[in-house]
């Protein structure tokens, strides 16, 4: 397994799946985070989130919340576990200071193929399949909103080789251009399907291009994250970890 | 318009805050401090004239619902433009509404 910092970006290769992610935040510091967490011998989490608010505060607690995140995996590792005692924990801390945190977690178990998906709050992620693009439909509160985890439960999938999931931030579909249209769930979807062939890093790249056409250079209010993982070889196989 | 106007009317025991512009983490306490100096059983936000709001709106705007509802009185929040009520859809706006609505301590 292999992870590899560049900057505002990072580069996995796990279990037959390869992620890479960027994040941008509007100020020198933001409420945005990625992470991908490496479980067991077969199993990777990849995880996006949002703190509300803006600059140094929102990435404090952005830090609490990582950190959190990291300890309830290593607890008990069954994804709505995860959510639901990060919900409690972090929680605690969020509401300490009004705010709250969206998160969506993934987990790859790369000797099944399965992903599994819980959702507090986040924008859905995107699974890309034989050149067609799925909205994941499972939904859930915010952490902090509520002393409990409030969803709809987990959501699972099978994942051939070829297959990709991209998770984003609302910073990323909420970006606007000269005008106040916004770039939107459905030009996602759409610069998403056109990538099936693409490796995770090059799909990363040719969507940051296309919301930087659409933007054409407006700076944006909030930050931008964007993920994709890509699975490179069939269930079971480890390729080149 | 940048920032937020806001605008307050009244109506048999409640009163009717009219949103209009961008609200945001810098601009959030201007509607909140309005909120809290409202004596009324029931203070109703419009956001008809709303055309965005961040993260610190929408907490703001369940914090001040959570109050009231302790207090036994009521926030609410109307005419919602499709777009913004997608954004608040997302992180279960509503869901959090109707559980505070019966126990405000959740």
């Amino acid at each position: 397994m292999r992870e590899v910092t560049t900057g505002n970006g990072k580069i996995l290769r796990a279990y037959g799946l390869e992620g890479s992610g960027y994040s941008l935040p509007a100020e020198q510091v933001g409420g945005d985070f990625f992470e991908f967490i490496f479980c067991d011998e077969r199993t990777v989490f990849a995880a996006i989130g949002d703190v509300m608010g803006k600059g140094f505060h929102a990435a404090r607690l952005m830090e609490i919340i990582r950190h959190m995140l990291r300890e309830c995996i290593r607890i008990n590792p069954h994804p709505l576990e995860v959510v639901r005692r990060l919900n409690k924990v972090g929680g605690y801390e969020l509401r300490k200071y009004g705010a709250f945190a969206t998160l969506c977690l993934l987990g790859y178990d790369g000797t099944a193929g399965r992903l599994t998906c819980v959702n507090a709050g986040h924008h859905p992620p995107l699974l890309l399949s034989d050149g067609k693009v799925k909205v994941a439909r499972g939904r859930g509160v915010a952490l902090g909103l509520l002393e409990d985890y409030l969803g709809s439960g987990v959501e699972e999938f099978f994942l051939a080789a070829g297959d990709a999931v991209v998770l984003y931030t609302d910073g990323l579909v909420e970006a606007c251009g000269p005008g106040e249209q916004r770039y939107g769930q459905e030009r996602l979807k759409e610069i998403v399907r056109l990538q099936y062939g693409a490796d995770a890093d090059r799909m990363k790249q040719n969507i940051l291009s296309d919301l930087e056409t659409f933007t054409r250079g407006f700076s944006q209010k909030d930050d931008v994250t964007l993920v994709v993982m890509k699975v490179t070889g069939k269930a079971g196989e480890r390729g080149e970890d | 318009m940048k920032g937020v106007k806001i605008r307050v009317r009244q109506k048999k025991g409640m009163a009717i805050l009219e949103v209009e512009g961008e609200l945001d983490f810098s601009n959030v306490e201007q509607l909140q401090q309005e909120i809290q100096r409202r004596p009324e059983e029931v203070v109703e936000i419009d956001l008809q004239g709303l055309r965005f709001i961040d993260s610190s709106g929408a907490g703001m705007l369940l914090s001040q619902a959570r109050h009231l509802y302790r207090q036994g009185r009521t926030l609410r929040i109307v005419r919602i433009p499709d777009f913004i009520r997608e954004d608040l859809e997302v992180i279960g706006f509503f869901r959090v509404l109707e559980v505070l609505e019966t126990n405000p301590n959740a």
